[in-house]
Formats: structure tokens, sequence, C-alpha cells
């Protein structure tokens, strides 16, 4: 629980930090534009890691919603 | 998975191609609703080549067409093949003398003195996924995303949505999203009983096993260089979780050496949570995009996971270093082997993947363009090592203990040591 409270505080920080600061203007955004300024810029390379890792680690969870399973052994 | 030398089973290829036709038709209303004036696509295709020392060899093609509409929004259809050969760890313990060991399929398998019992296999899996962004307005959008994949013994189907929203003159962007999967599991030669030894069948033949996510996001522009994020995401799951070819050793107490083994068991719930923080940073020309998530479930497993990645631009190509650093705690059901004349447990299994283990992942992506080519190729090699495997933490449940006088015994396995080479290729036109 504490946990989740941290993540809300964050996420609280995240949505309050720089209000005072002036926004990223349109024609600020030219690197923010690029499609490797995402978090995931090679989705391709992504999906595989994620099968990878499903298969050998306990552990679950990115940037997606739980996608489909397997029977990796 | 595939047990040799069971009987190859029914074409999975031809029931994926009608479960791609069932799922392309889901889309046929936006495609028709399209401007037709500006059709627009985008092509991506890759090749993972995986190699498992002493155990798994996978060859993975994926190919993914994506219907790019005026708004912004799209239509893909991704389809992935895994064709994988070799042996996995049943999770029986080596002993000093040759093991005869029966595979789930019936067929009996001779064990070397000292070697980990392994399963041989041989299996192929499709997939078709199908998802579909609509713009919502200026500032929304929502993904949907539709999923099947089958292989030998395991069938996979679900749902997903995510909605976005952005807000503070698009300085922040708010995710909701859930996915629901109902997959069925049907061991080659049976069910098995949990914590049982003599062959026994459930008399099920399909196991049901439903997982239910929920997720929330938050990203924030810092600066116009400067991107961050956090996403919170839980899963429920619940059915056969168990995995029917895993077996736990019954030892004997003074010799340690493996007198019968079980097949696991596991509990029929599950709830797991984690939590990643990103940040993705622009330098004067290069990108550094770094993560760090924390996992925890009710099965007592823990993990965290930092990863790092360093773009350098070169122009038309790009050199991409990767390195990911990943701890994960046992499962508290975990563990090596029974103790034979002890009371069963309620639940026990040997699988490597709920053990404790640290591992490093270190890579390098190079993309590139060919002269006079529109489209990008990347070509990325890594390898996976398990850094831990003589490290010794005493404590009961970690998968690991120490001999009398404290010589230390390590995990049963052999570590983790896995290379993977992939290729890819991405063009719009």
């Amino acid at each position: 629980m504490k946990i989740w409270t941290a993540a809300v505080g964050v996420s609280v920080v995240l949505a309050c930090c720089g209000c005072a600061a002036h926004a990223v203007q349109p024609w600020d955004r030219d690197l923010l534009a690029k499609q490797q300024m995402r978090f995931v810029p090679l989705r391709m390379e992504y999906a595989v890691d994620q099968h990878i890792y499903f298969s050998k680690e306990g552990s679950i969870g990115g940037h997606d919603v739980a996608g489909g399973g397997c029977g990796c052994n | 998975m595939q047990l040799d030398p069971a009987p190859r089973p029914p074409s999975v290829l031809s029931r994926l191609r009608t479960a791609a036709c069932v799922l392309l038709a889901v889309g046929v209303p936006a495609i028709a609703g399209a401007d037709e004036t500006s059709p627009r696509y985008q092509l991506d295709a890759s090749t993972l080549l995986y190699r498992e020392a002493g155990r798994v060899t996978v060859v993975e093609p994926v190919a993914r067409i994506t219907r790019l509409f005026d708004g912004g929004g799209s239509l893909g259809a991704e389809f992935t093949l895994d064709v994988m050969t070799g042996a996995s760890p049943t999770g029986g313990r080596p002993a000093g003398g040759i093991q005869t060991i029966t595979t789930p399929s019936g067929n009996t398998q001779t064990v070397s003195a000292g070697d980990v019992p392994m399963n041989p296999f041989r299996d192929e899996r499709g997939a078709v996924d199908v998802d579909w962004v609509q713009p919502i307005g200026a500032r929304a959008g929502a993904a949907t995303g539709a999923h099947f994949s089958l292989e030998t013994d395991y069938q996979s189907i679900g749902v997903s949505e995510k909605l976005s929203l952005e807000t503070m003159q698009r300085l922040l962007t708010l995710t909701v999203g859930g996915a629901y999967n109902r997959d069925d599991v049907f061991p080659v030669g049976g069910t098995p009983v949990g914590l049982t030894s003599n062959g026994e069948r459930t008399g099920v033949d399909r196991n049901a096993k439903e997982v239910t996510s929920l997720m929330a996001g938050v990203s924030r522009v810092l600066s116009r260089r400067w991107l961050v994020g956090i996403n919170a995401s839980r899963s429920n799951e619940r059915g056969y979780l168990t995995e029917p070819y895993k077996v736990v050793s019954v030892v004997d107490p003074a010799t340690q050496e493996p007198l019968i083994h079980l097949t696991e068991l596991r509990p029929s719930t599950r709830q797991r949570t984690d939590l990643l923080a990103s940040s993705v940073y622009h330098l004067s020309r290069d990108i550094l995009y770094l993560s760090y998530r924390y996992y925890w479930d009710d099965w007592g497993l823990r993990s965290h996971t930092v990863d790092l990645k360093y773009r350098f631009e070169l122009g038309t190509t790009f050199l991409q270093p990767h390195v990911r650093a990943y701890s994960q705690t046992a499962a508290d059901f975990y563990t090596l082997s029974l103790v034979n004349g002890a009371p069963l447990p309620a639940y026990a299994s040997s699988d490597q993947r709920l053990a404790h283990f640290n591992s490093l992942t270190g890579g390098l992506t190079y993309g590139f363009r060919l002269p006079g080519h529109a489209g990008e190729f990347t070509m990325r090699a890594e390898y996976i090592g398990q850094f831990d495997h003589l490290n010794v933490n005493p404590e009961v449940g970690d998968g690991e203990e120490e001999e009398e006088g404290g010589t230390p015994v390590t995990h049963a396995f052999s570590p983790l040591s896995i290379g993977t080479l992939t290729i890819s290729y991405s063009r719009s036109f």
C-alpha cells in the first residue's frame, strides 16, 4: 500500500512540476516529435524482448497492458 | 510444447489462418471509413534467432502491416511464428547414478549421473495480433487490440483497450487500459495430478486460465528534450497456473539423492503488480533511455529491473548499446527438492523461473538505411547471462542450501546463457 501511495504521490508531482514554467510550445516540439523520443521507439525489438523475458523470468509488466500468453517452457 | 516423439498435431497454421481472417474482419469498418485519397502503409518485419546454451533454439519471424489513416488513426495486423527445438530442465535434481525418468508423453529417458534431467521438445507457435488506434477529438485516443495464439498444448485469446488523454497544453498524458485473456492449457499426455509420481491424470484435457489486467500511466513533458512517465499495472490470474511438465524431486534426507520425481503444483490464483518509471532524454544529438521497474506478486516473488539504452545518432545511421540488470527473489513455494518422509506442502515447484536469480543483458543495435532505399534496417545482437549462480544464500525457500560443514550447494541448474540476433526492417509507403 505504501508503494501505491508513493506512486500516486510521484504522479501528482509529475503533473504539477513545471506548472509555473512555460509550456513547450508547438514550435519547440521538434525533438519530442521524433519517433525515437517515444518510450518504445523500436516496437519490433520491444515485442521480442518482452517475449524472451516472459519466458525466462517470474515477472511481467512494461509499457503496455499484458498481452497474449504462451506456454513457454 | 510438443514432447518428442509424440505425434504431430493437426495443422496449427491452418487454424491460425482462420483466426487471422476473423480478427482482420474486425477492422473492415475502419478501412471502409478511411480517406481513400491518401492511402499509407507501414511494413515492419523482423526475425529473431535465439540460442540458449544447452537448451533451446528458437527462430521467430514476425511480420506486421499497418494501415495509417488521416488524422492519426491506424489499423495494424501482426503475424508471428515461433519454431522451437531443444530441451528444458524438468526441475528434477541430478543424481549420483543413472536415472530413468518417464517423460510426460509416456516415454522413458535415461539421465546420466550428475546430469540435470531435461525434457526434449519441438514445437511451433503461431500468433495473430490486430490493433486499431482511433483518435477521439484532438487530445484523446483509443487503442483496441485483439490477440490469438496457438501451439501444440496452449491456446491464448485476448482483447485489450487503452485510452489516453493529453492535458495541460499537451504536457501531460494520462493513460488507462485493461486487457482480458482466456487461455487454455492442454498438456500432451493429459493433465497430471499435482504432487504425484505415478502418472495419475486429472481426466481434464483442457484447463482454463483467465488473466485480467488493468494499467494506469502518466507521462510528462518536462522540457523540450525530456519526457518522463510512470506506469502501474496489476493482473489477476485464475485457473490452471501449474507447468504440467515440471517436476520436484523427493530426496533422501541422508544422501540428498533423488528418489522419485513428483509433478509440481502451484496455486490457482496469482495477483501480479508492477510499477515502471521511464525517462527519455534528448541530448544535443544522442538520446538516453532509462527505466526502472519494481514487480511483486502474491506468490512472494519480487523483482527489480533497470534498463539503460544510449542511442548514438550518426547521421543516417545509429548505434545503440543496451544494458539491463534484473534481480528476482524466489516464490514462496519454490524449492530445490522435497525431503522423503516429510509431509507434502500444499504447493511446490522447482521451476527455475520461480527461483532466486540475477541476470545481466548486454546488447548493441545498429540501424542503417541503404542508399536509394526508403526503408530502415536494424540489426541487434544481445547476450543474457545469469551471474549469481556462484553466490550462496542459505535462506530456506531461496532455492539454495548449505551442505553440512558449510560447503555451498548452488542452483541445481546450469546458469542461463542466452545469445540472440534480431534483424528488423521498417518501411512506410
